[in-house]
């Protein structure tokens, strides 16, 4: 008879830790990736495409919007500054992205900052898959003026934030170019954030 | 003595299955612990071409990558005082030959120089001098400024005044600029200023923080102009360090350590293997004895 348990209890034993084993080790929260797994048809920016200005100071209007494609981003763009610690400001929502009024307007000469959150607390947020564009993608912003700013991809980076290339992000170029940020990489619960930042590079295309 | 053979048994059972559940769980923990970043420099460089010899004709501007005869880049009708913008292009050699306009791309080139662009370096190719004495000049462009400072160059192009003297509001960029001649860079405070040219032009400039410019000295209608190029530009105010972009609610929950369910999986089997061995020789016949 106790023998009888004996097998009965570990055969239990069994079928429950198989059950526990394979409804615990999934990545992600279901939610999440169903959510991630529907890409919303963006149709492509129509309007004159302004060329980068020559190597002059005729300016361009200031960025209202941005559009991306391939990875279903529609977003108006609010302005950003600095932080009183001389961070960078983010925006308060998480699903609008923002640009950077330190730096040049997108389509003038330099590289044009635009920041994203990657995810709220709850769920993703407007550049949750930023890290998955890919050489060659098209970026499009349009300005106050109706014109659009095209952009072409050159290449998706991860740093971790402890070494972040500000250099190669923020300085001086001779073109028109675009960096479009959000975090990536591990996310720290203790620090409340993620180690490091995602950054594609994009030039102007003519 | 059977027993014993059965326990030795159970007990080697009990081993395999805990060495077993144990590298399960090693190998997961090493699964959810890879990443990877990816960092290499871009190995780009920046050209562009410009005609700045007032009495020659316009030309057609070739830029060819070393060693392909089929141009990358041509330029038609390229005039006096144009500045073309900067193409990207991989760092390597290549050759700029200048055509007269509409001259075919097979005939002999008028003028050519050969350019090595570094990766991350950026370089002005000017037609200079007059057209008796053409040249094409390879400059190096500068693409850093001090933090918050302007920098910039002056470029004598102009026939009309052979000699110039050129100051930004009360700084001095040039001085006893011969025709055809380039100064070298100055550090500036960014503003707006007036530009003086010896003292036949003026213009009001902007020169920007974090910029760098070249001011060409050009032959104009009536005497002379300023053209005010843009070489580089950066963010005025650099962020410090990395940007906070997320709150986590997407990122992977750290898998949760399989091991626990691995061991009750491996103390079931235990359990439910002793109990069936016991089981077993109660459910044979017994033997008769006759």
């Amino acid at each position: 008879m106790v023998y009888t348990a004996a097998l009965a209890a570990g055969l239990v034993a069994v079928g429950g830790g198989l059950a526990g084993l394979l409804l615990t080790q999934h990545h992600g929260p279901a939610a999440v990736r169903q959510a991630a797994a529907v890409i919303v048809a963006l149709p492509t920016p129509t309007g004159p495409i302004a060329a980068p200005p020559p190597s002059d100071l005729r300016p361009v209007a200031a960025p209202v919007s941005l559009t991306i494609p391939a990875i279903g981003v529609g977003t108006r763009l609010i302005r950003l500054g600095l932080l009183p610690d001389g961070a960078m400001q983010v925006p308060s929502s998480t699903s609008i992205a923002g640009w950077y009024t330190g730096g040049p307007r997108p389509g003038a000469v330099g590289p044009a900052v635009i920041v994203g959150h990657i995810d709220s607390r709850t769920g993703p947020g407007v550049f949750y898959r930023l890290a998955g564009l890919r050489r060659g993608d098209r970026v499009y912003v349009r300005r106050a003026d109706g014109t659009l700013a095209l952009f072409r991809v050159t290449s998706v980076r991860t740093y971790l934030k402890d070494h972040f290339p500000t250099q190669a992000v923020y300085g001086p170029v001779p073109d028109a170019e675009l960096r479009l940020i959000t975090c990536g990489g591990a996310f720290d619960p203790a620090l409340g954030s993620y180690l490091s930042n995602v950054v594609v590079f994009a030039i102007a295309v003519i | 003595m059977k027993t014993t053979t059965r326990t030795r048994r159970i007990i080697s059972l009990l081993a395999i299955s805990l060495v077993s559940a144990l590298c399960l769980g090693g190998a997961a923990a090493v699964a959810s612990a890879t990443s990877a970043t990816a960092s290499a420099s871009t190995g780009n460089g920046w050209i562009r071409l410009t005609h700045l010899s007032p009495n020659t004709p316009a030309v057609d501007v070739y830029l060819y990558s070393f060693g392909d005869s089929s141009a990358m880049i041509v330029l038609k009708h390229v005039s006096y005082g144009t500045v073309s913008p900067y193409e990207r292009v991989a760092a390597g050699t290549y050759s700029v030959a200048m055509r007269g306009a509409g001259a075919a791309a097979a005939s002999p080139a008028v003028l050519s120089a050969s350019v090595q662009i570094e990766p991350g370096h950026a370089y002005t190719v000017a037609g200079l001098g007059p057209e008796s004495g053409l040249r094409l000049a390879v400059l190096d462009d500068r693409l850093t400024t001090p933090p918050g400072q302007s920098v910039v160059r002056v470029i004598q192009a102009s026939l009309k005044q052979h000699v110039v003297n050129v100051t930004f509001g009360s700084v001095t960029l040039a001085r006893n600029l011969a025709f055809g001649a380039v100064s070298s860079w100055h550090t500036v405070s960014p503003g707006y200023e007036t530009v003086h040219v010896t003292s036949d032009a003026s213009s009001a400039v902007t020169l920007a923080a974090d910029t760098v410019h070249t001011l060409v000295v050009l032959d104009g209608a009536n005497g002379l102009e300023i053209d005010n190029l843009v070489d580089a530009a950066g963010n005025t105010a650099i962020p410090v360090g990395g940007v906070a972009t997320g709150f986590g609610g997407t990122a992977p929950h750290g898998s949760p350590s399989p091991v626990p369910w691995l061991v009750a999986i491996t103390a079931g089997a235990v359990l439910a293997v002793t109990g069936a061995l016991r089981l077993r020789p109660r459910l044979r016949p017994r033997p008769h004895r006759v």
